[in-house]
């Protein structure tokens, strides 16, 4: 029980401290705590918001209930209530990537900085071959042979976390592989290595706590990453258009022209979303670098 | 002059590459072999479902190209020579959206509009990208050089094709300076003078939206976080001492150390070109390869697409090793013994 409280505490004093200190942190952070409350209302949508034409149609922004503050789309929902879904499972997709993603990196890259010679090489050209192939173009192509099968199996929305993951571990592994490289060298791992320690204590014991701030940061950047991703595919139509993401909101969006139409209201609200999210995840990810690399500190 | 150990490494880079657009190529090879093997007859289905006529040779035709792109014909190394040959010379057989007329021809005819395009906003945003980097590092207590690395902080983040959306917002919407509805039509090429002007009208958005994101996204802030690191260099501190005039100081001490690193960038960026900038160009209706890869998408024109795909890997991998061969002659550092 102690034991708990005290894990708990030394996840929660950086977490403090960075948020006291660190203006970039605590900004990011007051983002992403705005952008969770409006995942969390998501819960609350009324069902009838999946349905199109459900609301008047083109209604501008007013106050007078929840369902209008953002006004409503042409094809007839409400802007507001599309918005949180759209972030719950734009989250969702970077979430499972980054879940994914960052942690195959993370044991690739241990294997290659600490095997070195030729599992390094033969890891690290894989690794910048995936780099190589142009990323976006790459998912047009799986995506486009995969999306008849896509919603067969279940939800589809984590198996867009799946298809990132395909390109989005490689950055991740080259810089781990870096860290290690610098981490082997160093006298205490000469040390524990000297004293007998299996391989496995040493990656566990003395590696890894080095790692993981670095690796939290990919984990944050892996999230922005999947995010843009899916938002980029969605606007060539390709991400899952019956679900509502913020790719797909902007789909919808330039679907039907909305500036055109002058619903202003509907073509700013899923763009002012994602600049939001990825604002609140860049300051956070800029924030802990900063925490753990004081020399960024100096401006 | 070459020594063997320039040489040597010549040839091994060399080799490198060669096995990297391998490597590249083997691993699309598998993901489409992976592919379930319905996926021909779907395409080929959705042809005739969509009702467009195309006589019964023609479908045979198509039918043994896609076969040989899926690798579903013949045994396993026949099939990665013959879909290897397809890549190596881009041959990717008659286009499906425009037939007959071969993926690869479709895919030069919009090259130029993407070069173009892409080539002049590149190498803009490279050069005032570090200019104001450098300098902004240099007057970094100004007030001006805060709001800039502030600026920058904000925009970087960013994915491009929002800023384009916030552009289109802004200049078409609120200030309507550009046409709301893009759209190319069919230009006349009579006019040398109005293509030109037409040209240069229906690039400035997206040439705007390019040089914004990469400019003050990525150029600027490596510029100027390398040309911070260079400041506290010694033999920066030696010249301030020696107290050379500062805009020397400035251009063969700092400028021209910073600008070793990003060269490699700009290859990169100049090899990227090939892919297109596929979201810049269709929001903004630009005819290049972007806007081609994406109506390919849409009508199912894989020969298309994978000429596409193949065509920018080896213009990446080919930007890297120009780069790596010519670096000895930029960075009189880099030794090869």
């Amino acid at each position: 029980m102690s034991r708990t409280i005290s894990n708990l505490r030394s996840i929660l004093t950086p977490l403090t401290t960075l948020i006291k200190t660190n203006i970039k942190f605590s900004t990011g952070f007051t983002i992403l705590v705005i952008l969770l409350v409006l995942t969390f209302l998501s819960f609350v949508a009324p069902p009838k918001n999946q349905h199109w034409y459900s609301y008047p149609k083109n209604l501008a922004p007013s106050l007078t209930s929840i369902d209008l503050i953002l006004g409503t789309t042409a094809n007839g929902r409400s802007v507001f209530w599309t918005l949180t879904t759209a972030i719950r499972n734009s989250f969702l997709i970077g979430i499972i990537t980054a879940l994914i993603a960052p942690h195959i990196g993370l044991i690739i890259g241990i294997i290659a900085g600490l095997k070195g010679g030729i599992v390094d090489r033969i890891l690290m050209f894989i690794t910048d071959t995936i780099i190589v192939i142009p990323a976006l173009m790459l998912y047009v192509i799986i995506i486009m042979i995969l999306r008849p099968v896509i919603s067969m199996y279940g939800d589809p929305i984590p198996f867009m976390g799946l298809i990132f993951s395909i390109t989005a571990w490689c950055w991740p592994a080259r810089q781990v592989r870096a860290m290690v490289i610098s981490l082997r060298e160093r006298e205490f791992i000469l040390t524990t290595t000297l004293s007998g320690n299996s391989m496995l204590y040493i990656i566990a014991r003395e590696i890894i706590p080095h790692l993981l701030p670095w690796h939290l940061i990919n984990f944050t950047n892996t999230i922005l990453y999947a995010i843009g991703s899916e938002s980029g595919l969605a606007i060539l139509g390709l991400s899952i258009l019956d679900k509502d993401t913020l790719g797909t909101m902007i789909y919808w969006m330039l679907y039907y022209s909305a500036l055109f139409r002058d619903l202003w209201w509907w073509y700013i609200t899923p763009i002012v979303g994602i600049i939001m999210t990825f604002a609140a995840f860049f300051l956070i990810s800029q924030g802990i670098s900063e925490y753990v690399n004081p020399r960024l500190r100096q401006r | 002059m070459v020594s063997k150990p320039l040489l040597r490494f010549i040839i091994l880079r060399i080799a490198t590459y060669i096995l990297t657009i391998f490597t590249a190529f083997t691993f699309i090879f598998l993901l489409l072999k992976s592919m379930p093997v319905s996926a021909v007859e779907n395409i080929l289905a959705g042809l005739t479902v969509q009702g467009q006529v195309i006589d019964p040779k023609a479908i045979i035709e198509l039918r043994n190209t896609l076969y040989e792109v899926f690798g579903l014909t013949g045994s396993p190394v026949e099939q990665y020579f013959r879909y290897l040959r397809r890549f190596l010379t881009l041959d990717f057989g008659p286009s499906i959206m425009s037939y007959p007329t071969p993926a690869r021809e479709l895919v030069m005819s919009r090259l130029p509009w993407t070069i173009s395009l892409l080539t002049f906003t590149t190498i803009l945003s490279w050069i005032l990208g570090n200019i104001i980097g450098v300098l902004a590092s240099t007057t970094r207590k100004r007030k001006i050089s805060k709001i800039l690395v502030g600026l920058s902080l904000t925009l970087y983040p960013i994915p491009y094709y929002i800023m384009a959306l916030v552009l289109i917002f802004l200049l078409c919407y609120l200030i309507p300076i550009f046409p709301l509805v893009g759209g190319f039509g069919a230009v006349s090429i009579t006019d040398v003078v109005s293509l030109i002007k037409d040209w240069l009208y229906k690039s400035a958005l997206p040439a705007l939206s390019i040089i914004l994101i990469s400019m003050f996204g990525w150029w600027f802030l490596s510029s100027y976080s390398l040309a911070l690191n260079t400041q506290t260099e010694d033999y920066v501190y030696y010249a301030m001492l020696r107290s050379l005039p500062e805009s020397r100081i400035l251009k063969n001490y700092i400028l021209r150390n910073v600008l070793l690193p990003q060269v490699t960038g700009l290859g990169l960026a100049l090899g990227g070109i090939f892919g297109g900038a596929l979201l810049t160009e269709i929001l903004f209706v630009y005819p290049g390869v972007g806007m081609l890869v994406y109506r390919a998408v849409l009508s199912g024109d894989y020969p298309t697409a994978l000429s596409i795909l193949s065509m920018s890997i080896i213009a990446i991998a080919t930007a890297t090793l120009i780069l790596d061969l010519i670096y000895p002659f930029i960075d009189p550092r880099v030794r090869h013994r």
